[in-house]
């Protein structure tokens, strides 16, 4: 089996559309047995990727390789690539049996084998009561099963999965991530999803590619991107950040002091810091920030705001601070250790440690804000 | 009266004068059928008959005739499905500007009229190649407007297609002919037997574009043609009858399927 599980390579992949490149130079490598995400907004090109993958899509130019072989031309009924679609796209006049047949029966397989095969395949996703039903009288999630057995029946190289999902409920959604990994380390695949859900690029990837305007922006895994984001767009797109607007004064021991608003703040750096003068952006989680009503807190960094709006929803309160130094800041606190009694035009300390933030990148394009 | 009240017995009067206009003639036809009387006439009533059938029945030129419409009916249907399920798609694979250009050329040999596809069709064979007026002509001249016919059907089915079928099939490694068989020919089946019914509708009916190539063979319609214009013998009368009845079991039969279908 794991000859099968080959690797794949994406090699300065280019596809215009007219003028408009939806995917630019974009280079990808997936290890065997990897859980991959390409994850980013509509229009970010995450599903021309996936489709040239698939063999849909011919780019323009740059290479897919299989194992090292360039498979840009090879037309997708020959690639051997599992595959399940946003709808599902389960063909309507065949049973659930029939369904996860098709690709056995394509392949002139031997009666006994495909009878063997469909019920494995439907043991693996728990659907052997249903094979001789229709798809339409299935649910949703019995249908996403019904495609995902389809899939993986012909033990593909790899599994393709766009946005297969979003068709789902929010409850539904969440189970069936956790059956979706539990699904890939039983089979060991290369799995490459497509989505623009971040907790689903979260919670089931082993590493998440960013694509944003058809560049890929961080590849990594999520904790990694989580904590630290190279550009503005990962920090914004990945959960929700604060950004402070400074310029570097002078580092030493591992930590910059920056100017914002008239404050020095302090940023823990690893490498080189910028230079003095240089204009810094840095990026705060909200969940990172420590509020006190009375005192400034003994944190590194502390800016005082009043309160503009709150909110509670059960496992925390999240706060909208205006500060005169630094502009709106969206802090979100436990509700379990809460040291203040939110209320609008109170006014708050916010402090956080040079740890806490991280220097972000600006997006390099022509529409990013300035 | 009310203004209110006014309005509903004029809505129904006028219905009734309408439905009066749409089906009085077909019983006056129908009731004629069964007048042993020697004119197709409802009055005076001489008496019930079954003469007129029995009459049709041996008509030897009457029965030929059936039989022509039949083969040509049969011959359309084995013509224009294959040909308007091709066209639609390829309209259906094409973008915007070429898409709108094919659209209007091959829906026009439905807007051309029925004299003139006739004409023209004898023109271009029997000049060109020496193809004698006869049923393949027949054929040949029906097709090329009734194919149209098929391809907006087979086109409106195709509207409502998941395409990502056809790319889920091909990436569980199906070939192209396997997926055509397959996947699309399964979802456009009901149109394609609806295509295949009203084609041989339109071509058992079809009277205008048929006078031209027919030659010196005959089909029902132009049958009846003659007969209406050499004499007034109720077996017409008997013969449309047959054809009432024979279309509306048709018409009911469809239905029931359809519904069990469902």
């Amino acid at each position: 089996m794991s000859e099968l599980r080959q690797s794949v390579v994406v090699q300065r992949m280019v596809k215009r559309y007219g003028r408009v490149a939806a995917v630019d130079d974009v280079t990808l490598e997936i290890e065997r047995g990897e859980f991959v995400t390409l994850l980013g907004p509509s229009g970010s090109g995450k599903t021309t990727i996936l489709m040239a993958i698939a063999g849909f899509v011919q780019p323009t130019s740059g290479d897919i390789l299989l194992d090292g072989r360039a498979i840009t031309r090879l037309p997708p009924e020959r690639r051997n690539f599992g595959m399940v679609f946003q709808g599902y796209a389960l063909f309507p006049h065949m049973t659930v049996f029939e369904n996860v047949a098709f690709a056995l029966r394509a392949r002139g397989r031997p009666g006994e084998e495909v009878q063997r095969k469909v019920v494995e395949a439907l043991d693996l996703v728990q659907l052997s009561p249903y094979a001789q039903r229709l798809p339409r009288q299935l649910s949703g999630g019995q249908q996403q099963r019904v495609a995902l057995a389809r899939a993986l029946v012909f033990t593909p190289h790899l599994l393709l999965l766009d946005e297969p999902l979003s068709a789902l409920d929010k409850k539904l959604r969440a189970d069936l991530q956790l059956e979706l990994k539990a699904l890939h380390e039983r089979v060991g695949l290369t799995f490459l999803y497509v989505t623009h859900d971040q907790d689903e690029a979260l919670s089931m990837s082993d590493r998440v590619a960013i694509l944003r305007e058809g560049k890929l922006v961080q590849f990594g895994r999520p904790r990694e991107l989580y904590e630290r984001p190279a550009t503005r767009f990962v920090a914004d797109f990945l959960g929700k950040s604060n950004f402070i607007a400074g310029t570097a004064q002078g580092g030493d021991g591992g930590t910059l002091a920056y100017s914002a608003g008239g404050l020095t703040l302090r940023q823990a750096v690893a490498g080189a810091p910028p230079a003095p003068g240089a204009p810094i952006l840095v990026a705060l989680r909200p969940e990172k920030i420590a509020v006190v009503a009375d005192t400034p807190p003994d944190t590194a960094n502390a800016v005082a705001g009043r309160i503009a709006q709150w909110s509670y929803s059960g496992t925390h309160f999240q706060l909208l601070v205006d500060t005169p130094a630094v502009g709106r800041m969206i802090a979100t606190v436990p509700a379990w250790r809460c040291r203040i009694e939110p209320a609008t035009g109170a006014t708050v300390h916010l402090g956080w440690d040079p740890d806490a933030t991280v220097i972000v990148a600006e997006d390099a394009s022509a529409d990013s804000p300035h | 009266m009310t203004a209110d009240r006014l309005a509903q017995v004029a809505i129904r009067g006028y219905l009734a004068l309408f439905f009066a206009y749409l089906f009085l003639p077909l019983g006056v036809l129908v009731g004629a059928a069964f007048n042993a009387s020697r004119y197709p006439t409802l009055v005076p009533w001489e008496g019930l008959t079954g003469q007129w059938f029995a009459d049709l029945l041996a008509d030897r030129l009457m029965g030929e005739a059936a039989w022509n419409s039949l083969v040509v009916g049969l011959g359309v249907v084995a013509v224009s499905v294959p040909v308007g399920t091709a066209g639609a798609l390829v309209l259906s694979s094409l973008h915007a500007r070429a898409r709108t250009l094919l659209y209007g050329f091959l829906v026009s040999p439905i807007l051309t009229p029925g004299v003139i596809i006739g004409i023209a069709t004898l023109i271009f064979w029997n000049r060109a190649f020496g193809v004698p007026g006869g049923l393949m002509l027949t054929v040949v001249a029906q097709s090329s407007f009734i194919a149209a016919y098929c391809m907006l059907l087979v086109l409106a089915r195709l509207e409502r297609f998941d395409r990502a079928q056809e790319e889920a099939a091909l990436s569980l490694g199906a070939s192209r002919l396997q997926v055509f068989r397959r996947i699309t020919l399964p979802f456009l089946a009901p149109a394609l037997y609806a295509g295949a019914f009203i084609a041989f509708l339109q071509s058992f009916e079809n009277f205008n574009t048929t006078l031209f190539v027919v030659g010196t063979d005959t089909t029902l319609p132009i049958r009846l043609a003659s007969m209406v214009r050499q004499t007034m013998s109720p077996s017409v009368n008997a013969l449309a009858v047959i054809l009432i009845a024979t279309t509306v079991a048709a018409a009911a039969a469809y239905e029931v399927l359809r519904r069990r279908g469902r």
